[in-house]
């Protein structure tokens, strides 16, 4: 079956024809001259400037990567492609899923190029690309993982083409920088060549109709704890068929558009999976992915239901690019989330959990509002520190987002306290009391400092601190405080 | 009160969704019918108190477009009447003239009620903030856009803008108010983020009545106005 792009779509119905991006710098031979001799001012520039952070005993996980892409736009064109180039986009799980991939190589003994302590926009990607490579672009690793941000997927992809994507979803995220999920979906299909194995999430209909003329379609999904009963009331990105446009019966819906759909008119429905999450025991911490060759128990870092998707994901990708299943079990046998994104610590009789709740990103913070109402204590008490941290210096931050946000987990009995620290706390309980909480429950600080000495200690042991990516410091050093705090008893 | 919401399962975008249950907890009495894009919307038989449309995608504007075109006559009854209808974010587009979708390549005929045009350029977001003035009210809002609306408003504008941009980036006057007809670039929670707007609504809609929560309202109101004021807040 074809599964037809939305956009492809369009112009087909619209404007008769198919339409890609074209990349952004073309040009004639002797332009082409000199952006080669460009190149290489730009390779030796970056170099120097990584030499010289790391005798200031700096991180290069950027600078040099942004002098390389302002001095030659085209650099990443211009460098030896690894043997093996896999690319993670899509909004949620890219982190995570890349450092998971990660993970995986270096336990087979593989050194791979990646981009995990540096950002994952074009510079990002080229200061990676760069630091692995030789003076005149030759790569010196077989194997590269790049985390690749949606916007940024036509400043890359054109340039250096993966020999695997996995996209893990495409949901609604920043609104000022992603808009919708059309326009994503339309970036990364415009910008992905056709040779390209796409690995795609079978459960989310967007992202399954991802770059159609790609061919070499992998897909991944959960078919284990299935939804019973309505669906949740969110809303959705994907209620009509993207072929005709008539409605889409859902056969479950896990959250958002997360489901199993097929189309009231035409025979689209949602592609069956190559590999398939179907069992999954939180007791003891295993999971079960069924494929071609049967059924695999593997160990189950993180029981939140994104992040078995992501897991799901990543041995797809890791099966397509020939590691054994016993490679992947003995990797994920020690493997964790990175500790920045979550992490549970006991001190005292307090039990903290600190875990990252992406600002601006109303699917992340409801996937973890819902997620933390599951997690153990029947009397928790949340710090919620999910403002955006850029966005309130020398500004107001557009807080539409946060009526994207479904916050009706808080009205779990299990929540007895809820502190929203941050500039637009205000916000917060304005948006908490239209969404039922009772605001009795609530407490508020628009500065997060010390936003953890409004946790009554006394009354509360299970501590759930929900942050936002930009917040990671200032939310260690509350972190930090809590556990002083449990350490002393007080 | 009757109020209609056009098309929820696809005019959902930014939280503009909220509006309608802001409304609604403002008015607990009001019904709220929400009209799906296959279905025949209430206002063509009855006249709601209350019509609504809210953020969507290019793809979903021209079906939208498509939808109403045949209702076209109907709604310019509606806003002659008097019928309150809020359209947010890019909703208002549909009753303007002509569309360009530059990215795209497509040009679409729209409804043509108002004498306005719109380009929409997926190369072109714009994102920003206004404060301004309707009717003595400070008005507070965020826009994040790929479209701009050409064409003279000068006789019907929503609101003057003090601090952002209006219709377009030439343009300090933002939307259009036509009767009882309001359209802004402004999405997401316009009607929690602007209490004393929603008053003024809900009394032309004739059910005046205090803006739900209004103390936590009046201060996230009253801390953004300070902030938008603030000659340092970027726009």
């Amino acid at each position: 079956m074809i599964y037809y792009n939305i956009y492809v779509q369009i112009y087909k119905n619209e404007r008769g024809r198919a339409k890609r991006l074209r990349p952004l710098y073309p040009g004639t031979d002797m332009k082409r001259m000199l952006r080669k001799f460009r190149f290489y001012f730009a390779m030796c520039s970056a170099k120097a400037c990584a030499a010289g952070l790391k005798l200031l005993g700096r991180r290069a996980s950027y600078l040099p990567g942004l002098v390389a892409v302002t001095l030659c736009k085209d650099f990443i064109g211009y460098l030896q492609k690894p043997e093996t180039l896999i690319c993670v986009t899509g909004t949620n799980g890219k982190t995570t899923t890349s450092n998971l991939l990660n993970t995986v190589f270096s336990h087979i003994g593989q050194t791979v190029t990646n981009n995990s302590y540096g950002s994952n926009v074009q510079a990002g990607v080229a200061n990676a690309l760069l630091l692995n490579s030789t003076f005149s672009g030759k790569h010196k690793n077989k194997v590269a993982v790049l985390e690749v941000d949606e916007r940024s997927s036509p400043h890359i992809f054109p340039f250096m083409a993966p020999d695997y994507l996995l996209c893990n979803n495409i949901m609604r995220d920043s609104m000022k920088r992603n808009a919708h999920t059309e326009f994503i979906s339309f970036i990364i299909s415009s910008a992905l060549p056709a040779g390209t194995k796409v690995i795609l999430n079978a459960d989310d209909l967007i992202c399954a109709g991802l770059a159609p003329r790609c061919e070499d379609r992998t897909y991944f999904g959960v078919a284990a704890e299935r939804p019973a009963g309505d669906p949740p009331a969110h809303v959705r990105d994907m209620v009509y068929c993207p072929k005709c446009g008539a409605p889409l019966k859902p056969e479950y819906i896990r959250f958002r558009h997360i489901g199993r759909y097929t189309c009231t008119a035409c025979d689209l429905k949602s592609p069956e999976p190559d590999f398939c999450v179907t069992d999954i025991n939180r007791g003891t911490h295993t999971f079960t992915v069924t494929a071609e060759d049967g059924d695999h128990t593997l160990r189950l870092i993180n029981d939140n239901i994104t992040n078995i998707y992501n897991l799901c994901g990543a041995v797809a990708v890791l099966r397509r690019c020939g590691v054994s299943w016993d490679e992947i079990r003995g990797a994920l046998a020690e493997g964790e989330l990175v500790q920045t994104r979550y992490e549970e610590v006991t001190a005292g009789k307090l039990h903290i959990t600190r875990i990252l709740a992406k600002g601006q990103n109303p699917v992340a913070v409801s996937g973890v509002l819902s997620y933390t109402v599951t997690c153990p204590g029947d009397k928790k008490c949340l710090l919620l520190i999910i403002d955006d941290k850029e966005d309130n210096i020398h500004n107001s931050e557009s807080t539409c987002w946060l009526y994207d946000v479904d916050y009706s987990p808080l009205r779990d009995p299990s929540v007895d306290c809820i502190i929203f620290a941050g500039p637009r706390c205000k916000d917060q309980v304005l948006r908490a009391a239209m969404s039922g909480i009772d605001l009795s429950k609530v407490l508020t600080t628009d500065t997060v400092k010390n936003s953890a000495m409004l946790v009554d200690t006394e009354k509360y042991q299970d501590i759930y601190l929900l942050f936002e990516n930009y917040w990671l410091d200032d939310a260690l050093a509350e972190e930090k405080l809590l556990i002083e705090r449990g350490e002393q008893g007080k | 009160m009757t109020i209609e919401f056009l098309f929820p399962e696809v005019c959902n975008l930014f939280g503009d969704v909220q509006n309608v249950e802001y409304l609604h907890q403002c008015a607990p009495s009001a019904t709220v019918i929400r009209t799906a894009l296959t279905e025949t919307p209430y206002f063509v038989s009855e006249t709601p108190d209350v019509l609504y449309m809210g953020s969507m995608s290019e793809h979903t504007q021209r079906r939208v477009i498509e939808k109403l075109l045949p209702l076209k006559e109907r709604l310019g009854e509606l806003i002659d009447n008097g019928t309150v209808i809020l359209l947010t974010g890019n909703a208002g587009e549909v009753l303007m003239k002509h569309i360009s979708y530059v990215t795209e390549e497509i040009e679409t005929d729209a409804l043509g009620l108002l004498d306005l045009t719109v380009k929409t350029d997926w190369f072109a977001r714009y994102n920003g903030k206004v404060l301004g003035t309707f009717e003595n009210m400070k008005m507070v809002g965020f826009r994040s856009q790929f479209s701009m609306v050409y064409g003279d408003n000068t006789r019907s504008y929503f609101i003057k803008t003090e601090r952002g941009i209006g219709i377009n980036k030439e343009s300090s006057l933002e939307g259009v108010r036509k009767n009882n007809l309001f359209v802004t670039a402004l999405l997401g929670p316009i009607l929690p983020n602007n209490p004393p707007f929603t008053e003024y609504l809900l009394s032309l809609a004739g059910t005046p009545a205090p803006a739900a929560f209004r103390p936590q309202a009046m201060a996230a109101y009253e801390q953004r106005l300070k902030e938008f004021g603030d000659s340092s807040t970027e726009f």
